[in-house]
């Protein structure tokens, strides 16, 4: 996927950083540089996700550091040549520092996560480096938690997947036949996808939908099947991982529900724009809902533990559907 | 002298430095950083720095450097300061930097750390992946991977999917993470058995009570989690489902153990799945409306028939 621009799940800190952060910074950098002479500075920015100027500021610093009694031969030795980086004299920098122990539990959990996340092209390489990690730490950074945590439900391929990066990263318009759970129905339709990206559980592809004409999202799972278009289209740079999974539009109607217990994980699930706590234990939402046939589906998932306080007609959807279902059992 | 300069002139003096150094000894070396006429403000500005490199897990021992222990000394020992040596190719420190950016926690610092055992210069962090997972930082997570990994004895404010709340006492066995969530599992202590905890409906971080009880022998984390819309564990019978042309081929697809039977004349699937008596399944084959029947066993069926009644009913 290409890095669009301002849509990246962080834009570079702006306020001046603190001493500790940017010490913390450079006990890495260092020794990185060390370790790969040469490296072209804009490479060594984007690793270090800093500017190029930020980057030259704090290796400007390292010209008056080294050993006592500070003579030149004693110095730093910061060379920067053709855009590339070389440190010499500073072979006590040749390695980083030590991963704190929270450190070292956030990235084995966050890289547990991933691993395990299905359709992921990193994931194996991950699990490797996960393994490295582990063994090269071992207990007495991580304690026992490489063998207690655990990602489930990951390894099923996810078809499709490559077809819409590959479509996203060459701009190519696609034709798509789609499970719409909205409107329950299968709909052919030409897309532009932008990007594809994986949230609770599920990958999705944004882009721009023609048949709505307007930004839609997909969730991979509900493509049947992908054809290229050969057409070329213009990204509208649409954001990707971390928007809300529920974009809402003018023409929502309000749904108002109330939950019993049984029923609360709605209000978890879905995108509500109120919760209310009702005085007999249920929970009443309002959810916005542009379509109404996936709400059918829902209620009668849930049955009588939830209980439609509008719109009207909804009832009357529910009990047409249910008429239906029962027919199927004689 | 700026502060930078004069934190790495400190790291790297006591470093290199054979045997600890008195503050004196520091002060007449980094003359310039510490050389401040006025003793006690140049040793406040040590402490200072100190605390500093203590903050970014530089581990600074204090030592007495005399027989009589009057006399105080700074030291960083090089076998608790480097990393140990770990090399990654690439394509791993490309899939950790993409795990890295996916918390925008503390793993990006780890990560930095160890780019020095990287193989190759790398083309920038542009690999594959970067940008694809949505996440941020959680410390609930955070305080939860801690409990766990020390096996450690928390108590947290939580609310159950059905909406009771209350302060949860766990020893921290293991975490999982599923779809997309991450679930503590352990022995909660009032209750006297495994539970699983999502940590999204922890009201706040688990703080920590001191040491918990041990795992039981065989313990399994994902064993505690709910498996899939039917309930919790491994599932005890199969079931027959079939689905309807729109719906047939994706309709298995969040299953593990989903299995096509047969495609019968009338375009309908017939598809096996994981059975565990309960309301659970019942409930997802009516998700899909007329779109689905279920076949087997006849109490799954019954239990269908029942809830559209009840559905009915209540309307």
């Amino acid at each position: 996927m290409p890095p669009s621009e301002g849509s990246g799940p962080r834009a570079p800190r702006r306020q001046a950083p603190r001493a500790s952060d940017r010490l913390r910074r450079l006990l890495a950098l260092v020794p990185y540089l060390i370790r790969h002479p040469g490296t072209p500075v804009v490479e060594a920015a984007a690793l270090f996700e800093l500017s190029e100027r930020e980057l030259l500021d704090d290796l400007d610093r390292l010209f008056l550091s080294g050993l006592p009694p500070y003579g030149p031969g004693d110095l730093i030795d910061v060379e920067i040549q053709d855009g590339r980086i070389w440190i010499r004299m500073a072979d006590y920098f040749a390695r980083p520092l030590r991963l704190t122990r929270s450190e070292a539990l956030a990235l084995y959990l966050r890289g547990t996560a991933l691993a395990g996340t299905p359709g992921l092209a990193v994931a194996p390489a991950l699990a490797s480096a996960l393994d490295k990690l582990a063994e090269g730490l071992g207990p007495e950074t991580l304690g026992g938690l490489p063998e207690r945590v655990d990602a489930a439900g990951g390894g099923r391929e996810v078809e499709q997947l490559g077809l819409l990066r590959q479509a996203a990263a060459d701009h190519e318009r696609l034709r798509i036949e789609y499970y719409a759970a909205s409107t329950a129905e299968i709909t052919v339709r030409d897309i532009d996808p932008e990007g594809v990206f994986f949230d609770l559980g599920n990958w999705y592809v944004v882009g721009w939908d023609h048949r709505s004409d307007s930004e839609r999202l997909f969730r991979v799972d509900r493509i049947r099947s992908v054809d290229g278009t050969g057409a070329r289209f213009e990204p509208r740079g649409l954001p990707g991982a971390g928007r809300p999974l529920y974009t809402p539009s003018r023409d929502d109607v309000e749904v108002r529900l109330r939950l019993a217990p049984e029923a609360r994980w709605v209000a978890e699930y879905y995108e509500t724009t109120e919760q209310v706590e009702l005085e007999d234990g249920r929970l009443e939402v309002a959810l916005p809902a542009g379509r109404l046939e996936w709400l059918e589906r829902l209620l009668l998932r849930l049955g009588p533990g939830a209980e439609i306080v509008a719109p009207e007609g909804l009832k009357d959807r529910v009990r047409e559907l249910a008429v239906r279902t029962r027919k199927r059992y004689g | 002298m700026h502060p930078l300069e004069r934190l790495v002139n400190l790291v790297a003096l006591l470093l290199e430095s054979p045997r600890p150094l008195t503050f004196d000894e520091i002060k007449e070396k980094l003359s310039e950083a510490y050389g401040h006429p006025d003793v006690n403000s140049a040793k406040r500005m040590f402490e200072r720095d100190k605390d500093v490199l203590r903050d970014i897990g530089v581990p600074i021992e204090v030592v007495p450097v005399d027989v009589w222990e009057a006399e105080q000394g700074y030291a960083i020992r090089k076998d608790t300061y480097y990393l140990p040596e770990i090399s990654f190719d690439a394509e791993e420190i490309s899939a950790l930097l993409v795990a890295a950016r996916s918390g925008g926690d503390e793993s990006t610092d780890a990560v930095r750390k160890l780019l020095a055992g990287a193989e190759g210069i790398l083309a920038g962090p542009a690999g594959s992946g970067l940008g694809e997972v949505a996440g941020g930082p959680d410390p609930r997570l955070a305080a939860a991977g801690d409990a766990v990994a020390a096996s450690r004895r928390v108590r947290f404010p939580y609310r159950t999917a059905r909406g009771e709340s209350s302060e949860r006492t766990v020893d921290a066995y293991g975490l999982v993470v599923r779809g997309g969530h991450w679930y503590l599992v352990g022995r909660d202590l009032d209750r006297g058995e495994i539970r699983s905890f999502r940590l999204s409906r922890m009201a706040a971080e688990p703080t920590d009570l001191g040491e918990g009880s041990a795992a039981p022998e065989g313990f399994r984390a994902s064993d505690h989690v709910q498996a899939g819309p039917w309930g919790a564990g491994e599932p005890g019978s199969a079931a027959l489902v079939a689905f309807a042309p729109d719906v047939a081929w994706w309709a298995p697809k969040g299953i593990a153990a989903a299995r096509v039977v047969r495609t019968r004349e009338d375009g309908w699937t017939e598809i096996s799945v994981p059975f565990q008596p309960g309301e659970s399944l019942a409930s997802w084959v009516l998700s899909f409306g007329p779109d689905a029947e279920a076949l087997e066993p006849p109490e799954l069926r019954e239990e269908v028939v029942r809830r559209l009644e009840a559905t009915l009913a209540a309307l």
